[in-house]
């Protein structure tokens, strides 16, 4: 009986595609995968998207979850799908450009994704803990030279986006080795991090700003400097530019989507236009920049150099200061 | 199997392991940079500590086990629950046949998809622990994997896998 | 303004029928989630967060909070009947919970879970109206070296569910604790028995690894013989929870709460550890010690206790300092701040209308907890009477869904299908599972706060001692060790004796 009904069913099936195969894509809900837990970055902005992205979509986009390994679980799962576009990736700053330029051991590429747009820039801040004597970059520089080893900073993880801030800033700011003068200090996600410079165990921290702003409006961190050109609203510090390291421009965080590599056009075309669409939502764009976001969409061109980009600095920056990871 | 037959068992199991973990495990499992400035901040570690005390708590057991051996006491029947201590070939065949079940059903998932692959699961399951109500388990097998879909996929959100095949709204 | 009329305010803030609707549609829908082993509490919040954006700020957040609560409690729900935890925090009302529903006492397990939860629930918020200031600075002493001692404390519990021998406690232990390093090294980001496998990386599914450990064996055992305990007929029994079997577990549900508070408050621990805790400090009290594990009601009672204790605790460093305790309150966070709200201690003197209107809320929301659980124990208690010929299969399915459904990954599928094999070989050698459970969660907290403090220190071990907390946390562990030493050498004496 059951193979009966399993027959019958599979006919149906077959009966149902036969009858579509010339229609446009998407014929059935999509899957996007967020590769980091619930209540995080990433997450917080693909379901904010999720919600324009579900109006011009002409099929149920399910969002999903697959945590693990900084974005490195998720983003495989992606790269492994049938590249028919049902499976999408939101990629992030930490699982596709810094991942990729610290381990070597990392099972993907940027080659084997195709992005079809990055619709979201976050300013990367640095701040210290509100009562600390460092009150400007200057201040946080000839501390690390000064006395080596005694200043730390914080980041949710090894290859994480704050892993390779910290350094690059001070790289920047002229201390020859930031890994033996300057502490790094691993956490286990964003909030711990941020967590460790509030309680003392780490000096300072440089993230999303978005993941700093309540902390600086409650007057419980001291913002030092922002790393966009343009100042961030609520940070009451210089940006890269004032302080005459523009090429700190190129430290900032993203979120864009991606399919595997060798996705048709078509789709690509089609994510294009629903991505348009989407970001241009009015509530979409409240949400986010109530956040801190900074909602600019790159066509697929655009988003590809941006990251390669991004991408070659970071790489040049961990070959300098052998960061790579090998093992 | 008698406690101290358990206990000598799972004492050497654990001195073997120790072993394993500190020759082969270790060595080859992890990998750890070469520019380590401190030893308690390296990679091994901790893994190695871990190996130490199973091998010790092994070490322990054995002795423990030992003890007991000489002293003829019989501590044996108070953490023996009966139903554990016969074993007959059927219970082995048994547990056979449900490590093929459950292996087959994970490498059908893919395959076939989650509700298609639990229905024969389901019902293989329930015969092999001899149900007393077949019809019932049958029904059963076929109504809960759809109603767990139609939870999952529809009020969670969850893109449970379809497979290739047969596709369910 | 004082206290009183602050809180006055805000029961004028959430005296409306859309807070008291919010409230109870989240507490019904977090019991439901938490009943269904996989969707943890974490993912009812995190679904239910899009569903605040249309909301007003105080009926939003309620709502997740109503989730939260539910699907803590709700978690206990299959812990007792089927022996699988619904959520984490729920796996140690199993150790006497599943025992008594085998003893056709699961309506009494069930009752007692439910006045615990709420008992506690209600203490846990009073702590963070009362103390929630003093409790965040307390909290914010915490660094990685206390963090360290304080694990290292906790890791003494493993004595309380070690059942008759310590040394296969300790070993059962030692397992949980290498399958937990597993994964990618926290300072170096290297390859920890991984061999490069991308879903190994993460690490071991921890929901997959407790689902493992806990349900399948029980499956398995029925595979290996089929009849044993077919005679015997589970009921829920009549029998509900007396008065005085409340108030004889009253002790013990008041230090779980405790308990709780202290460890929620603190950021990062979660309810688990607190269950664990709560409950092996009750049965060190305890003059039935050698019922516990068995089917003793006061171990029902604690074990809920110290998890709901967590539930409002956890608010106090998210509403007293902005940030998260776990990924609970993270979501949380994320639906203050889209509706343009940013908690910390700033937010006392901005909003302080909707701090009290929450903690009014939060107050209402316990006595909502207590009704809808009433009716939720009524709902299913028919799962106790489903033949086990067709309940296990059930289980089996229902774990598989759940358990792919936490990560969406069918790696995970495996894992829990291993660790069975591995609990079922366990309980064959009379190994206790509660050892490895409590290793596999403290076991990483334990390394990464020591490695952070070398860090800290550049090597120096001065560090783990740097302060009061860390000297209490010392004292504490030893004084603990020895007893449970001496204990052991007593026992093994009075062996060799008889």
């Amino acid at each position: 009986m059951k193979k009966m009904m399993v027959g019958a069913l599979s006919a149906l099936a077959l009966g149902l595609t036969a009858g579509v195969a010339v229609a446009e894509y998407p014929e059935r809900a999509v899957t996007m995968v967020i590769p980091y837990g619930p209540g995080g970055a990433t997450d917080i902005s693909a379901r904010t998207l999720a919600d324009p992205l579900g109006k011009v979509a002409s099929k149920p986009l399910v969002m999903i979850n697959k945590t693990g390994a900084g974005g490195a679980t998720g983003s495989v799962a992606v790269q492994n799908a049938k590249k028919d576009g049902y499976t999408m990736l939101f990629a992030r700053v930490g699982s596709h450009s810094v991942n990729p330029a610290m381990k070597a051991t990392l099972p993907y590429t940027l080659d084997d994704f195709r992005f079809v747009g990055v619709y979201e820039i976050n300013p990367v801040a640095c701040a210290v803990e509100a009562g600390s004597d460092i009150k400007s970059m200057d201040d946080l520089i000839a501390k690390v030279k000064g006395s080596p080893g005694s200043v730390s900073y914080s980041s949710s993880g090894v290859g994480s986006l704050l892993h390779l801030a910290g350094a690059m800033v001070l790289r920047e700011f002229g201390v020859e080795k930031p890994l033996e003068q300057a502490t790094h200090i691993p956490l286990k996600g964003g909030g711990a991090a941020a967590t460790a410079v509030l309680n003392g165990t780490a000096t300072f921290i440089c993230t999303n700003s978005s993941a700093l702003a309540s902390f600086v409006s409650n007057g419980q961190l001291r913002p030092l400097m922002v790393t966009t050109a343009e100042p961030v609203t609520g940070f009451d510090a210089p940006t890269s530019v004032d302080l005459g390291k523009p090429a700190l421009q190129q430290l900032v965080g993203w979120t864009g989507i991606a399919g595997p590599a060798g996705m048709s056009d078509e789709v690509a075309e089609v994510w294009g236009k629903y991505l348009t669409e989407a970001t241009a939502d009015a509530g979409f764009l409240e949400k986010m920049q109530a956040r801190g976001s900074v909602i600019r969409l790159m066509d697929p061109k655009e988003s590809q150099d941006f990251i390669n980009g991004q991408y070659k600095i970071f790489r040049a920056l961990v070959d300098e200061l052998g960061m790579r990871i090998e093992g | 199997m008698s406690s101290r037959h358990k206990q000598l068992g799972i004492g050497g199991a654990a001195v073997l392991s120790s072993a394993f973990l500190f020759f082969v495990g270790i060595p080859y499992g992890i990998s750890a940079p070469s520019n380590i400035r401190n030893i308690v901040l390296s990679p091994l570690f901790w893994p190695q500590i871990l190996a130490g005390l199973i091998g010790l708590v092994g070490l322990g057991i054995l002795v423990s086990a030992a003890r007991a051996g000489a002293g003829e006491t019989v501590t044996a029947g108070q953490d023996q629950t009966p139903d554990q201590a016969q074993s007959e070939p059927g219970n082995w065949l048994r547990l056979a046949v449900m490590t093929v079940i459950l292996v087959v059903y994970l490498a059908a998932v893919p395959w076939i998809g989650l509700v298609w692959a639990s229905i024969p699961a389901f019902i293989a399951v329930a015969f092999l622990i001899q149900t007393r109500h077949p019809k019932t388990a049958v029904i059963a097998a076929i109504l809960v994997p759809l109603v767990l879909y139609a939870f999952f996929a529809h009020v969670a959100g969850v893109a449970v896998p379809q497979g290739e095949f047969v596709r369910l709204p | 303004m004082s206290f009183f009329d602050n809180l006055l305010l805000g029961w004028e803030l959430v005296s409306n029928i859309e807070s008291f609707l919010a409230l109870a549609v989240g507490v019904v829908v977090g019991v439901i989630a938490g009943a269904i082993p996989g969707m943890s509490a974490t993912m009812a919040v995190a679904l239910t967060l899009p569903f605040t954006f249309a909301l007003s700020p105080i009926t939003g957040i309620l709502l997740l909070l109503g989730v939260y609560k539910g699907g803590i409690f709700g978690g206990s729900i299959p812990a007792i009947l089927i022996k699988t935890p619904g959520t984490p925090a729920s796996s140690a009302t199993i150790l006497d919970g599943y025992p008594l529903a085998e003893k056709g006492q699961a309506g009494k397990a069930l009752g007692m879970a439910l006045y615990a939860s709420c008992t506690a629930d209600l203490i846990s918020n009073l702590a963070l109206i009362l103390f929630a200031g003093w409790l965040a600075s307390f909290a914010l002493n915490f660094g990685p070296p206390e963090f360290f001692t304080l694990i290292l404390f906790s890791l003494t519990i493993i004595a309380g569910v070690s059942g008759q021998s310590l040394l296969r406690g300790a070993l059962s232990a030692l397992m949980g604790l290498l399958l937990a390093t597993i994964g990618l090294d926290l300072v170096y980001g290297t390859n920890r028995f991984n061999f490069n496998d991308p879903n190994l990386m993460g690490g071991l599914n921890f929901i997959a690894v407790l689902i493992g450990l806990f349900a399948i064996p029980e499956i398995l055992t029925k595979v290996w013989d089929p009849r044993g305990n077919d005679g015997s007929t589970r009921q829920l029994g009549g029998n509900w929870v007396s008065f005085a079997e409340y108030r004889a577990c009253f002790k013990s549900i008041v230090r779980g709460s405790v308990i709780g508070v202290f460890l929620g408050s603190i950021p990062g621990i979660g309810a688990a550890p607190s269950a664990f805790l709560s409950y092996s400090e009750a049965r060190r009290k305890s003059p039935n010690r050698e019922n516990f594990g068995k089917g003793e009601l006061e171990g029902v009672a604690a074990a809920e206790a110290g998890n709901n204790g967590v539930a409002g605790a956890t608010l106090i460093p998210l509403l007293a300092l902005g940030v998260p305790g776990d990924v609970i309150t993270a979501i949380i966070i994320g639906a203050f701040m889209i509706h343009g709200l940013q908690p910390g201690p700033l937010m006392f003197v901005t909003n302080a209308d909707i701090i009290y209107g929450l903690f009014m809320g939060l107050i209402i929301s316990s006595v909502i907890l207590l009704l809808v659980g009433s009716v939720a124990i009524r709902a299913f208690r028919f799962v106790a009477d489903i033949p086990r010929g067709v309940l296990f299969p059930a289980v089996l399915v229902l774990c598989v869904f759940g358990v792919f459904a936490v990560n969406n990954n069918i790696f995970d599928i495996g894992v829990m299908f291993a660790m069975g094999g591995l609990g079922f070989l366990m309980l064959r050698f009379d190994l206790p599972a509660a050892p490895f459970l409590i290793a596999f969660i403290l076991g990483p907290l334990l390394e990464d706060n020591f490695r952070q403090s070398m860090l800290m220190s550049g090597g120096s071990p001065d560090v783990l001692v740097r302060g009061p907390i860390t000297w209490v946390f010392w004292t504490m562990t030893v004084i603990t060790v020895v007893a449970v030493v001496r204990a052991g050498f007593r026992n093994s004496k009075q062996a060799t004796q008889n």
